[in-house]
């Protein structure tokens, strides 16, 4: 039964969807449906960490023949790597269901249930090709929800999100279908699959495309500065859900895909690629952070904020020591968390007061204690706020860039600062101050508004008061890993 | 004799509807839904028998006594005369209602439809050039024919005087292609220039090569290669619906039968000289092609531009193979397939909306599609990711094949550029749907009209997401896999020597 659970993990929410579908389930048994659809993929989930074996490797594996001539199968597994994001989809997943409980739009709740069957499958895909096909049909129900479901020149948006993210998985493909061909090339047989397409060498020229082509992807998805222009309009345009997603889960799987793919199949070449990278997320860090700091619509500085701090993220990735990895899994965890939080704080006081933009708000604290609490939590978890998660993932990473290069962790030290600044700044503004758009019709949380946040608020704080709880889930695969490019050197 | 007989049936079949549904077309007593019922009865008696033939067997010449090599019976001709028929079924299924909603239908149009079929069964089926020239006439003349068949309308006489001319003219040097080989090999059949060119000197091929160029030059021209394409656009648009839809499903499959054989077979020691050029004509059409594409209003003119892209990945096939790629040529199959379900699908939508409106169907039009019809729009958006290659659809894996043979065939150059104009369909396929899906409609939504040709069209999608997703866990189901075994089987067919 446990093969083949990763399976029904995966594709729960779209076997779900296809029936109340065809079922054309009115709306109270479509989104009971999708809740407990949503529900039984964290029971599964959870059971699947129950029974994970840090030192295990890969683990609950299957390998199914898909397209035989080509060697294209249908092969999933989860690592410590893929565990980590695993857990923050089907337990934000919930979260989002609740927020969007009164959503009417019969739509939005197919394609969030589509959606959750896309980003699960990518991340859990150790064939090339399945990832490419869960990788790209993840991107539908986005464009589907930004576009249909969104708001402002939501038509557009959608499009540059779509055509900006398009193009990097093509130039992804391309690589793919090389090294498939390399494959054949050199055995005789097409394969695609990830173990076996590790073990080919290329000739450093060759090698430097090929990594090319996937990083354009990753760094497109992340996003790198250069590379972030659908970031603002896409968050901007996009309902709350998508945006969480987009930020906490999608996002995330760019810098996954650095790890699986990149380390798995380019480790070499990816030292040359490094100091670019890493120059480009410090770029990214600071400018994102600029930028945070001068915008005044609630929701467009976050996303800068998130740019900011992915690009911390990728920063991490690249900084190949403990801390820096250690540090980057588990902020990609917190910050999906607190941005979750974050985000569907706005999401609400949007659905209150109409406005999100920073001028136009104020004394939230005086209208709404409850609500500016959680608001205030959320925010000073984004900065790092010590005793939150993220504090916890931001100054592993920072300590393992001063490890690498003292220059390279005071410019990851001043992301944490920049955060405090723009962080405080809007709050000053939106929670104390004088009574703003927020008048008295200011509703407070309720019991469903708090049943989702809560979740997100404890977890922060559980990882962020004892980390010791996590890390050792993800440390000894990571050390292992580590070991072995330290052997490849 | 017998057996011969049974061989040529599902040819001889199409070939009786035609004159039949040619008597008929006088007699006012028949109605335009008898008519279809007749054709579409002829058509899928030779489906069947086809069917029934199909796989296995040894190629063999048809009445050699007779024809001499002109014609053969292999898998690969069946494999295409399974989706001429298909294509020509669906065509008349699906436009039931557009056919009945206008007025200058009538009983000629099905005779024309056979006619056409036949000649494009025949063009598979030959292995000799100068019966491949009366094929491809056939096929043509009957389709030029049918582009023009709204007499009063001026955009359809334009198109179809433009087509018929410029068709011709190329035609023509089909012949003269023809002529040179003959003078040079003394024999027509693809056979004896196989192996003519085999043991000829570097001196005697070059009037075959010369002779081979013009023929190529008529092809190219049939598939709307740039720079032959300068009637696509405006042949698709002024003809009907049906016809174009016919057009885009069948004739240009036909085509790419022929240039498999010929560049397969025949051809085969010399695509050295060719392949550079095949390879400018590719860079050229995937480029313009997508140009057309873009800069189109009008649905219909969009998809006629976008066929001309698919072209373009077909020739990055074709020099695949002739550059010893061993995935290209099944490639090229299943590519056509893929492309048969998803083309027969889009202008099935395009012609259904038809029957029941007279616009023009810009981009415009379609704002709020999704929530009137929201089946059909669904449908729509599906045969869209499959033409823009979208993972999880039959079109996906069709481009999955031709470019890793690029890659295989070391064309890296040709394999970045197709997914490079693969990302640009993307703009102009995914505009429709963001135009489906993202404006509200005005006025209820209509229910779905539960009839034949919505019944084919959804098939045709679900068709389209199991050839992209299909799996063959499921017994008696055959799954992605299946489709391209069926191809290469078609495939390795023509490597076979005939007796």
């Amino acid at each position: 039964m446990m093969e083949k659970v990763l399976t029904d993990i995966i594709f729960l929410p779209f076997v779900a969807a296809l029936l109340l579908g065809v079922l054309r389930a009115p709306l109270g048994w479509l989104r009971l449906g999708a809740l407990l659809s949503s529900l039984g993929v964290l029971a599964l989930v959870l059971a699947v960490t129950a029974g994970f074996d840090p030192d295990g490797g890969m683990q609950y594996m299957r390998h199914l023949p898909w397209i035989a001539n080509y060697g294209i199968a249908y092969f999933v597994g989860v690592d410590a790597l893929s565990l980590v994001l695993l857990l923050l989809i089907a337990i934000l997943i919930p979260l989002l269901y609740l927020y969007m409980w009164h959503e009417k739009r019969k739509g939005y709740w197919y394609n969030m249930m589509l959606l959750q069957t896309g980003v699960t499958g990518a991340v859990l895909s150790l064939d090339l090709i399945l990832f490419y096909l869960f990788w790209e049909t993840m991107l539908l129900p986005v464009f589907i929800m930004i576009g249909r479901y969104g708001s402002g020149d939501r038509q557009r948006n959608a499009m540059k999100i779509v055509l900006m993210t398009v193009m990097g998985s093509m130039s992804m493909l391309l690589a793919i279908l090389y090294l498939g061909y390399s494959y054949f090339a050199a055995t005789g047989g097409w394969s695609f699959d990830l173990e076996n397409l590790s073990t080919l060498r290329f000739s450093p020229l060759t090698s430097v495309w090929l990594a090319a082509g996937f990083l354009l992807a990753f760094a497109i998805k992340i996003p790198l500065v250069g590379f972030h222009t659908w970031m603002a309009p896409a968050y901007g345009s996009s309902p709350t859900p998508a945006v969480v997603i987009l930020s906490a889960i999608m996002a995330k799987l760019g810098a996954y895909g650095i790890w699986r793919f990149g380390y798995g199949l380019f480790e070499p070449t990816l030292k040359l690629y490094a100091p670019f990278i890493m120059a480009l997320a410090i770029i990214g860090m600071l400018y994102f952070a600029v930028r945070a700091v001068t915008e005044n619509d609630l929701r467009r500085m976050f996303a800068y904020a998130s740019g900011s701090h992915l690009s911390l993220i990728a920063l991490g990735v690249f900084v190949t020591n403990l801390y820096g990895w250690g540090g980057s899994l588990y902020f990609i965890a917190t910050h999906a968390l607190s941005s979750a939080g974050i985000f569907i704080m706005i999401g609400l006081l949007y659905k209150r007061v109409g406005s999100i933009s920073i001028g136009a708000l104020g004394g939230l604290a005086q209208q709404a204690p409850r609500f500016a609490l959680f608001f205030v939590f959320f925010a000073l978890s984004i900065a790092g706020l010590p005793g939150t998660g993220g504090f916890v993932g931001e100054l592993l990473i920072i300590v393992g860039a001063f490890k690498a290069d003292p220059l390279i962790g005071m410019f990851a030290a001043t992301t944490m600062l920049a955060a405090m600044l723009y962080v405080f700044w809007m709050l000053q503004r939106t929670v104390f101050g004088s009574a703003g758009a927020c008048s008295s019709a200011c509703r407070d949380l309720d019991a469903r508004e708090l049943a989702m946040l809560i979740p997100l608020a404890l977890l922060l704080l559980v990882t962020g008061i004892v980390p010791s709880l996590f890390t050792p889930i993800f440390e000894p695969q990571l050390t292992a890993m580590l070991a072995m490019l330290g052997g490849a050197r | 004799m017998m057996q011969m007989l049974l061989q040529a049936l599902p040819l001889a079949v199409i070939f009786a509807g035609a004159f039949v549904m040619m008597l008929l077309s006088r007699t006012r007593t028949f109605g335009l839904g008898r008519f279809n019922l007749v054709a579409v009865a002829f058509l899928a008696v030779s489906f069947l028998l086809g069917l029934l033939q199909y796989g296995g067997s040894a190629p063999r010449l048809l009445w050699q006594g007779t024809f001499g090599p002109a014609f053969i019976v292999d898998d690969f001709a069946r494999l295409f005369d399974l989706m001429f028929t298909a294509g020509a079924m669906l065509t008349l299924l699906i436009n039931t209602d557009y056919f009945r909603s206008r007025r200058y239908y009538n009983g000629e149009y099905f005779a024309l439809i056979l006619f056409s079929v036949f000649g494009m069964m025949m063009l598979a089926h030959t292995n000799e050039l100068v019966s491949a020239f009366i094929a491809l006439e056939t096929a043509s003349l009957s389709i030029y024919a049918l582009v023009g068949y709204h007499k009063n309308n001026l955009i359809s006489s334009e198109a179809m005087m433009k087509y018929l001319v410029l068709g011709s003219m190329t035609g023509v040097f089909f012949m003269l292609g023809t002529a040179l080989i003959y003078g040079a090999v003394g024999a027509t059949d693809l056979t004896a220039i196989a192996a003519f060119m085999q043991h000829a000197g570097e001196g005697e091929q070059t009037m075959v090569i010369v002779g081979g160029t013009f023929i190529i030059v008529t092809i190219l021209f049939k598939i709307g290669a740039v720079p032959f394409h300068s009637w696509v656009v405006d042949v698709y648009h002024g003809a009907p619906y049906p016809v174009t839809m016919f057009m885009a499903s069948t004739f240009k499959i036909a085509v790419f039968a022929i240039a498999l054989r010929l560049y397969l077979v025949d051809f085969a020691t010399v695509q050295t000289v060719w392949t550079p050029v095949l390879q400018a004509v590719t860079v050229l059409t995937l480029l313009g092609g997508s140009w057309l594409a873009i800069s189109q209003q009008t649905v219909k003119r969009m998809l006629a531009g976008s066929s001309i892209v698919h072209s373009g990945y077909l020739l990055i096939a074709l020099t695949s193979a002739g550059m010893g790629s061993q995935v290209a040529a099944p490639a090229i199959m299943f590519y056509l397939i893929a492309y048969f379900l998803s083309a027969v699908g889009a202008f099935g939508v395009l012609s259904s909306i038809a029957s029941q409106s007279r616009r023009q169907m810009t981009y415009e039009d379609f704002k709020g599609f999704a929530d009137r019809h929201p089946y059909l729009a669904l449908t729509m958006a599906v045969f869209m990711l499959s033409l823009s290659g979208f993972p999880s659809t039959i079109g996906f894996l069709g481009k999955f094949y031709i470019f890793s043979g690029a890659i295989e065939s070391g064309q890296l150059l040709l394999a970045g550029l197709g997914i490079l104009t693969a990302f640009i369909s993307v703009y102009y396929y995914f505009r429709l749907i963001a135009m489906m899906y993202f404006y509200p409609g005005e006025g209820e939504a209509q229910k779905l009209r539960v009839n034949l040709s919505s019944t084919l069209i959804a098939v045709m999608a679900v068709l389209i997401i199991w050839g992209g997703i299909g799996t063959s866990l499921i017994p008696f189901v055959p799954g992605a896999d299946g489709i391209i075994d069926v191809a290469q089987q078609a495939v390795a067919a023509l490597a076979v020597p005939t007796p």
